[in-house]
């Protein structure tokens, strides 16, 4: 019972990390392959605060908000480039995120990790808490989850299609692409910053091996499964990539072969991206375009 | 003064490795213009490949183990080409990085599969190196620079005196002119492939004998590669070569100065720099071969 809370937990907090991504890639066409920066950013940024003895909504709050800034300024340079070479760009900006983690050991302890992250206050430390911190995720999953949709239904979303499609079109239309780009990638790097907040606060341990490509690569499978430039899709594909991952747990696997389990994991996930851009690159659920 | 030449040293080796994988990179790019992500597991498959060999069952001797396992790098290369690339040949760019990045992370994982995360060596014990003016090299080190010479230089007479290297360039340049020049896009395929594969696999099987295999090695030298390959403007071959050695330079000296810990830092702020403010590289030969 505990086990099945700990995966909603993590289907909330990777729906909520996959939102982010989609809004950036989905409805922007900024193909961020960088995004676990930011993630881990808000991670570390909410841990050290609350590990300062700050109240844990206002570590939040301000990783939210360093995780937004640095998305902003970053965001400004890396914009003069286009399509692959952001992906690469960002990609790249990930990878130098995680050696600073690994080497800044006054600041985040490197490879040690930062250990004893506390949960909020009105959420039990322990077991106990899980009910709560569950709901506490899933509040802010939907909440998430209706402001991205209220805000990409609406003209603003309709704006970020445009400049999606074609730059100059929406440049004809009075539309500034270059800032309608940055606003995306800030409101796409505050939301990683509080998933990775979130997950922080629940694992109550981190280390920068927790931020690699592969989380990279397990949120982009997220929201292309799920199908990019959807409202559904990231949280469908995020709910459908955990529960793959942990229900490999609970195959019949002898002992011996405990170690192959992963690698298989991985290949899965690696197949799976390959044949979705072979077979489906619209994802399960497709956008709606009307013709 | 020998402290700093030895390093110098030192960076032209791992830099003779990272122009064997950039130019491999730089030549797909330039004919099928994408970013193959997973270039970086053929130079891990071929390293590991020949530990596959080397050891039991087939104890082949390690000189012998080579060429199988290049054999089979080869063919991977080509099957990544012939099962993910060629039906994705029309999509966009990102359909075919997001497919490669998928394709990577297939290949590592496999690796880990097979011979696990661990470190490993071909345990062929501590090779003496030989000194002259205080600066020592080993003889391993001499032939990865041996080898990228001869398979540069191979390369050379390819491109410059032969029908298939002068139409690998055409199409490089121009692909519909080439196309309709009547020169086989099959047939350039598969030599691009078949190059950088090979080109891959021997530079991994040589860096795994320097030093040792793990999982990663093939992102690690990626990256390399990559920022070797922006040096050079992309799809510029003896740019991209110039660019790896500058990159093994650059890693090697910068030692001296700040926290080994950053070391791969130089690759990544090249890279960011290069896409920011010279997109086309600063080694490019303009006009000349491509």
């Amino acid at each position: 019972m505990d086990y099945l809370l700990h995966i909603m937990i993590l289907v909330a907090i990777y729906s909520i990390f996959a939102i982010s991504l989609n809004l950036e890639m989905g409805y922007t066409g900024l193909y961020n392959f960088g995004h676990v920066a930011f993630f881990g950013i808000g991670a570390y940024a909410s841990a050290l605060l609350s590990l300062q003895g700050m109240p844990v909504w206002f570590s939040m709050v301000c990783a939210m908000m360093i995780a937004g800034g640095l998305g902003a300024l970053i965001a400004v340079p890396a914009l003069r480039l286009t399509g692959d070479y952001f992906g690469i760009a960002t990609l790249v900006f990930a990878e130098m995120v995680r050696l600073f983690f690994l080497n800044e050991r006054g600041l985040t302890r490197g490879p040690m990790g930062l250990p004893g992250i506390p949960r909020p206050s009105f959420i039990a430390e322990g077991v106990h808490g899980l009910p709560m911190y569950l709901v506490f995720c899933v509040i802010l999953t939907i909440l998430v989850f209706l402001v991205i949709r209220r805000v990409t239904t609406g003209p603003f979303g309709r704006a970020l299609k445009v400049v999606r499609e074609d730059e100059y079109v929406a440049q004809a239309l009075g539309k500034n692409a270059f800032v309608f780009k940055i606003k995306a990638v800030t409101v796409g790097s505050v939301l990683a910053g509080l998933a990775g907040a979130q997950w922080a606060h629940y694992v109550s341990y981190i280390s920068p091996g927790d931020f690699t490509l592969n989380e990279t690569i397990l949120v982009l499978l997220c929201v292309v499964l799920g199908g990019r430039g959807t409202n559904w899709g990231p949280v469908l594909g995020a709910c459908a990539i955990v529960f793959f991952g942990e229900a490999v747990r609970f195959l019949p696997i002898p002992p011996d072969f405990g170690r192959f389990v992963a690698p298989i994991q991985g290949m899965v996930y690696g197949l799976i991206l390959v044949v979705m851009m072979l077979k489906r690159p619209e994802g399960i659920l497709p956008e709606y375009r009307s013709r | 003064m020998t402290y700093y030449l030895q390093l110098l040293l030192n960076g032209m080796v791992a830099g003779s490795v990272y122009a064997m994988f950039a130019v491999g990179l730089t030549m797909v790019y330039g004919v099928f213009r994408f970013i193959n992500f997973a270039h970086g597991e053929l130079i891990a498959w071929g390293a590991y490949l020949v530990l596959l060999f080397y050891l039991e069952p087939c104890s082949l001797p390690l000189y012998a183990a080579v060429v199988p396992a290049l054999l089979v790098t080869v063919l991977i290369g080509l099957a990544q080409d012939r099962f993910v690339y060629k039906p994705l040949r029309h999509s966009s760019h990102i359909t075919l990085l997001i497919a490669s990045i998928g394709l990577s992370y297939l290949l590592r994982n496999a690796i880990r599969l097979i011979w696990g995360s661990d470190l490993m060596t071909y345990g062929l014990g501590l090779t003496r190196g030989i000194s002259f003016a205080g600066l020592s090299i080993t003889w391993i080190q001499i032939a990865m620079v041996g080898a990228a010479l001869v398979f540069l230089g191979f390369l050379y007479i390819l491109l410059n005196f032969t029908i298939l290297g002068k139409s690998l360039r055409a199409v490089s340049d121009n692909m519909d002119l080439a196309d309709i020049m009547g020169i086989s896009m099959k047939r350039i395929g598969l030599t691009v492939w078949l190059l950088a594969s090979v080109f891959a696999g021997t530079g991994g099987i040589l860096l795994a004998l320097d030093t040792n295999l793990e999982p990663m090695m093939g992102l690690t030298n990626l990256i390399k590669a990559f920022a070797a390959v922006l040096l050079g403007g992309a799809g510029n071959v003896w740019g991209a070569l110039l660019g790896g050695l500058f990159i093994g330079i650059a890693e090697n000296v910068g030692v001296a100065f700040f926290s080994p810990g950053y070391k791969d830092f130089i690759s990544f702020a090249v890279i960011i720099l290069m896409l920011l403010f010279r997109p086309r590289g600063i080694f490019g030969i303009a006009g000349g071969v491509r």
